[in-house]
């Protein structure tokens, strides 16, 4: 299973578009743009839902209500993230899949967060109907956020182990 | 450039410099911040361009995120500053880090354009006026424009 995905990314660092965005010093920073300028909006939007869960802020909506506004656009972030973060990892497939700090990133916390972030969405209909919401929307909006820090965390390590 | 010099040897930022779990604090906080503030404002363009959240008033939503804006805005600025500290020399005669703080100056400038002006023009059931239009999409380039001006700052120069 692993030497099949360590050929995988063997291929995919070697396709022509891989090497044209590693090997151009305008493209990777216009990747980089668009794997931040998602994210932006990806987290930026679920730490507004989830600060509203935790009752801070200035609140003009219920929690439900602010879901719903926000949803497509957190789902499009997710989208643009995931898009950019796929074009960075096949710049340099082979060593980002074997940094502890991006398999624990990809392969734990993300995929921790992303089912947080669909139960807090598919509650936050229930929880959210009134601007006092119960214990367990708190402590999941709590959660979101720590686990989108820790997602971030092993994002910013991942150099630390660049030469592991 | 002698203020950059005294900066950087201040013992509070060698401290956040030389410490891995300062400094990694202090650059989680500088994204974290920068996703609440770019999120926040890019939602309220949306929104004044027609194309988010149409079936709740503008205002309410600005009401609501602004002050994550704004919040946003504080602790970029303040966790962006720990980071110029310490290596404040460099940065203070990289030209792409002058091009990226004025690309922010400008967009926090029309950031307080569209929070003085939703109000006016959010007046249902008429949709939002074209120059109400057109301001919200350059706030949303310059925020988009201001990412683009922080990756490069590394990409050209290989500072940061």
């Amino acid at each position: 299973m692993y030497h099949l995905l360590y050929s995988f990314c063997q291929w995919l660092e070697n396709t022509q578009w891989a090497l044209n965005i590693s090997g151009s010093t305008w493209a990777y920073p216009y990747v980089q743009m668009i794997h931040f300028a998602g994210l932006s909006l990806w987290v930026g939007t679920n730490l507004a839902l989830d600060l509203s869960l935790l009752g801070l802020g200035r609140r003009r909506q219920t929690p439900a209500e602010l879901s719903s506004s926000l949803f497509v656009w957190n789902w499009i972030g997710l989208a643009i993230a995931v898009t950019g973060g796929f074009m960075l990892f096949a710049t340099a497939a082979t060593s980002f899949v074997i940094n502890p700090a991006f398999r624990l990133k990809l392969g734990l916390l993300i995929p921790l967060g992303l089912i947080l972030h669909i139960i807090i969405q598919w509650k936050a209909r229930n929880w959210g109907q009134t601007m006092d919401t119960p214990l367990i929307a708190k402590f999941a909006g709590l959660m979101e956020v720590l686990v989108w820090l820790s997602v971030a965390t092993a994002a910013v390590s991942i150099p630390f182990y660049e030469h592991i | 450039m002698r203020f950059c010099n005294w900066l950087e040897h201040t013992p509070f930022i060698v401290w956040v410099s030389n410490s891995v779990i300062a400094s990694t604090i202090v650059e989680l906080t500088h994204y974290f911040s920068l996703f609440l503030l770019v999120g926040s404002i890019v939602v309220v363009d949306l929104r004044i361009m027609g194309l988010a959240a149409r079936k709740r008033s503008a205002t309410q939503l600005a009401d609501e995120l602004f002050p994550w804006m704004w919040t946003g805005l504080a602790l970029n600025f303040l966790s962006g500053f720990l980071l110029f500290a310490g290596d404040a020399k460099t940065f203070y005669v990289n030209w792409v880090f002058h091009i990226k703080l004025t690309v922010i100056l400008i967009a926090v400038v029309f950031g307080i354009f569209v929070q003085w002006g939703v109000r006016r023009w959010d007046r249902p059931p008429a949709s939002m006026p074209i120059g109400a239009k057109l301001l919200a999409f350059v706030s949303l380039a310059l925020w988009i424009g201001s990412i683009l001006a922080a990756v490069e700052v590394p990409a050209l120069t290989s500072v940061g």
